[in-house]
């Protein structure tokens, strides 16, 4: 898996669930695995990999590690997103006045 | 919970756009699939295409070019998908160099997060006498798929936003 892909991270369901289930309280690793069947040793493969794509933190805190969700992540997701809508936007303007001008050319009479 | 509809707010799907084009169905088609239409018009404002090829068959790869103002150059290539004439056009598509070589986003100074590789869906249908075009822009995760998943990058956003509520 590449490194930081916040799209490979969130195409997992129990990944999208450990981060659902992060959203809004922190939690140890051990009372994260307790909320899934799979093994704790899977548990924590996906902490990893939630931790590498930046998408959660692992603090300690005395003796316990809590995981936090961090969802800034998604929120450059959503602006690439925005840039994309505003260049095919662009595109499709042009493509626009191409199909216009291109009706033009081929109807010298102005018929529609 | 606030906290929830920001987290909500924050998962975007994708991008989609529907357009009315006053042109016949048969023309917006070409534009999209004969590189001499498609060169003039592809890139944004002020952007032109010196470059276009397409080998327009399924599993078909295309190779394109949009130079910035400034003279800077984005090359994308990928393969067509699903090809129904006039109805329906599905391609990959990634960032390349001038050679055809799929590359990172980082290589053209974009996030590490970008997909690899994304998905393309433009449709075309009749619409009181104009084309109604849909495109349909999301990303497919990177890597091997030893996961078993194929599902696009909405979809996992979807559920994603589903998880948080």
């Amino acid at each position: 898996m590449t490194r930081k892909d916040v799209f490979r991270a969130i195409a997992d369901p129990n990944r999208r669930a450990i981060i659902g289930l992060l959203a809004n309280q922190k939690l140890t690793i051990n009372a994260v695995a307790e909320h899934f069947s799979i093994s704790r040793p899977a548990v924590s493969r996906h902490i990893r990999i939630l931790k590498e794509c930046g998408l959660l933190v692992v603090r300690r805190q005395g003796r316990e590690r809590y995981c936090e969700a961090r969802l800034d992540r998604l929120s450059e997701v959503a602006e690439w997103v925005e840039k994309s809508r505003s260049v095919w936007e662009q595109r499709f303007d042009r493509l626009d006045e191409y199909l216009s001008a291109l009706q033009k050319k081929e109807k010298p009479h102005g018929e529609k | 919970m606030a906290k929830n509809d920001v987290a909500g707010e924050r998962v975007k799907q994708e991008v989609f756009i529907a357009r009315l084009f006053d042109a016949p169905r048969g023309l917006v088609w070409q534009a999209w699939t004969d590189p001499k239409h498609f060169m003039l018009w592809w890139g944004p404002r002020d952007y032109t295409c010196p470059f276009c090829e397409m080998d327009l068959r399924v599993g078909g790869k295309y190779l394109n070019c949009m130079r910035s103002p400034k003279g800077r150059e984005y090359w994308g290539t990928g393969v067509f998908r699903e090809i129904i004439p006039m109805e329906r056009l599905v391609f990959t598509d990634s960032f390349a160099d001038e050679n055809g070589n799929v590359v990172p986003a980082t290589y053209y100074g974009m996030s590490a997060d970008f997909p690899l590789e994304m998905l393309v869906t433009v449709t075309f249908e009749d619409q009181d006498g104009k084309t109604k075009m849909t495109l349909r822009h999301t990303g497919l995760p990177a890597g091997p798929d030893s996961e078993g998943t194929h599902q696009g990058w909405s979809e996992s956003f979807e559920k994603l936003a589903e998880s948080l509520k």
